[in-house]
């Protein structure tokens, strides 16, 4: 604790968990992030390893869900939003112009604050993500929505009612088939942008038990405000303060010896 | 005034002054409620008024031909002989058509402005559209036959006639020679008119789509057009379609850029490059020499058909959005 805290550590400040080096899914390097003509995000450079948890804290507006949709160029959407530096997706720079971004997106899938069922049942809600990218028979896309309506523990209380209405769920099952509609298209990548912050505690239960379920088998990144849920389900955490990476490391190591002075701050409750 | 009569006054004073004032509001609200509930009367009554009226007029043609004045198309003053079918087909040809080539341009036009332009078109797009609603339709009418119609007859319809027209069966609707005023010329011109009505709605409901359930589905890795057609129309289809019935209702009606370009000929044809007539052409261009009596009758009978069409429309329209509403389970 007694070490410098450079405030763009280029090297990565982690110590390798017992049991072997993790390798790296995502690297971000000397990442700017510019909403017009201010700078939300400053040299940020942290590393997201293959079949873990990340989950990034901070105080409102510290930029940890502008970071999140760097990762799926989420913000290509919007005019006057841009991204310097590089992203590295296995390697590959996925800031390059000329990338397929539908690819990428289905790649690296996403999971919103607030739950966000199509307008379709809840069938065709999995169905259509799907059927985007592969020509699959009836019978075998039946198969893949029951997987993926299990995965989220979703099939039993849906299964009579695949007909009916995505948004006739309640909060929590609309976020819940949320996450099997993203997990459906088997992508590498899951980010969460606060996803309990719309439900009560028993759904935000379920939904942590969720995300616990498919680590290993997802590499994944969530943003909260909780920092009990970022303890509970992340193996690592990043502290983010007014755009830049103040910290990076274990998630144990983060709440029980942080090394910045900000980020004992920040998780003791005295601010943010 | 004596000491206890103030003190009483003093201790009865508040409660007194509100149960005044409350009793002030609620003489306002009923006037208020009132008056709104006699202006909502007065358009059922109005409404009413007009049919009564036109039925009433109309009764002397409806009673003389019967049921012929629907399905009979000969309109001949001098015999004192009138039928219904010509004008009833011009009008829904021509709004057909209209419907046909401004609907999905219009949308269309919505979507590029809503999700692809960018910004800075996207105002003078947008302004430009409305400017086009608020062209008045005789301008439209004149532009159609001094400019529109020589370009129809001296390229449009001949290629029309060469190509689609050398189909056997398809080419009945192509056939006859380029006159340039016609059904298609018609409903060409109105798909223009009700264009600003079908974007600028469109435009409006696209916008009502949550930024969070676009991104949610390109995040599954969707094409701006999977996003649009699975998303975007769905989730606003009650106020497209509310747009697009809007639109066609002006369609049914249209009258002085449809008599311009028309051609007002009281016949049926296979052929969209034939002249025409619909409802509303007919009435504008024989109302002032009609004679009272069955010709005048005859007209308005042709009047109470068009209020009749626009209501089934309208009717057909509510119907439909409360069944789409039942089987999205909202």
């Amino acid at each position: 604790m007694n070490e410098a805290v450079s405030p763009n550590p280029v090297q990565s400040p982690l110590h390798e968990p017992a049991g072997g080096a993790v390798a790296e899914k995502i690297a971000v390097r000397g990442l700017n992030f510019f909403y017009g003509q201010t700078r939300a995000l400053k040299d940020v450079t942290l590393s997201l390893r293959t079949g873990k948890v990340t989950s990034f804290i901070g105080p409102s507006g510290c930029g940890k869900s502008t970071l999140l949709r760097v990762l799926n160029r989420m913000y290509d959407l919007y005019p006057g939003q841009h991204a310097e530096g590089e992203v590295l997706l296995d390697g590959e720079n996925i800031l390059a112009p000329g990338l397929d971004l539908n690819l990428l997106r289905a790649r690296v899938g996403m999971v919103f604050q607030k739950p966000t069922p199509f307008p379709m049942s809840i069938y065709d809600n999995i169905a259509f993500g799907i059927r985007l990218y592969e020509k699959v028979a009836k019978s075998e896309l039946d198969g893949r929505v029951e997987s993926a309506l299990r995965r989220s523990a979703l099939w039993t209380e849906v299964k009579d009612k695949l007909n009916a209405s995505g948004l006739s769920l309640s909060g929590g099952q609309q976020q819940r088939l949320c996450i099997a509609r993203t997990v459906a298209i088997s992508p590498e990548v899951i980010l969460f942008d606060e996803p309990c912050s719309a439900l009560d505690p028993i759904a935000t239960a379920k939904i942590e038990e969720l995300i616990d379920e498919l680590t290993d088998d997802y590499t994944i990144a969530i943003v909260t405000h909780s920092m009990q849920q970022a303890a509970r389900v992340s193996q690592f955490t990043a502290f983010m303060y007014l755009g830049e990476m103040i910290e990076f490391d274990e998630t144990n190591k983060v709440f029980t010896s942080p090394r910045d002075k900000r980020t004992q701050d920040y998780i003791t409750g005295r601010f943010g | 005034m004596t000491a206890t009569a103030i003190q009483a006054a003093e201790t009865a004073s508040r409660p007194m002054d509100r149960s005044q004032a409350l009793a002030r509001l609620k003489f306002g609200d009923v006037v208020f409620r009132l008056m709104t509930q006699f202006s909502a009367l007065l358009v059922l009554v109005l409404l009413l008024g007009v049919a009564v009226s036109l039925l009433i007029g109309s009764w002397p043609a409806f009673s003389t031909f019967g049921l012929d004045f629907f399905i009979s198309d000969a309109w001949s003053p001098p015999k004192e002989h009138f039928g219904a079918a010509a004008a009833i087909y011009g009008t829904l040809v021509t709004s057909a058509i209209a419907m046909l080539i401004g609907v999905p341009v219009g949308v269309g036009v919505a979507v590029f402005l809503t999700e692809l332009c960018p910004l800075s078109l996207r105002r003078p797009i947008g302004i430009a559209i409305e400017l086009l609603a608020g062209i008045p339709s005789i301008i439209y009418g004149i532009w159609g036959v001094y400019y529109f119609k020589p370009v129809m007859q001296g390229y449009v319809q001949p290629f029309l006639i060469h190509t689609l027209g050398a189909i056997p069966g398809l080419g009945l609707l192509f056939a006859g020679p380029p006159l340039g005023y016609g059904v298609l010329t018609a409903g060409l011109v109105l798909a223009i008119m009700i264009l600003p009505f079908v974007t600028a709605i469109s435009r409006d409901v696209f916008e009502t789509v949550p930024p969070v359930l676009k991104e949610a589905a390109y995040g599954v890795g969707s094409t701006t057009f999977e996003v649009v057609g699975a998303i975007v129309i769905p989730y606003t289809r009650v106020g497209v379609i509310g747009g697009v019935m809007l639109a066609l209702g002006r369609a049914l009606g249209e009258t002085m850029a449809v008599t311009f370009v028309i051609g007002n000929a009281t016949k049926i044809s296979t052929s969209i490059l034939a002249q025409g007539t619909t409802i509303s052409a007919m009435i504008a261009n024989q109302f002032a020499d009609a004679d009272p009596g069955l010709f005048t009758s005859s007209l308005l009978a042709l009047g109470f058909i068009l209020f009749i069409i626009t209501f089934i429309v309208l009717a057909a329209a509510r119907l439909m959005l409360a069944r789409l509403e039942v089987k999205a389970g909202r």
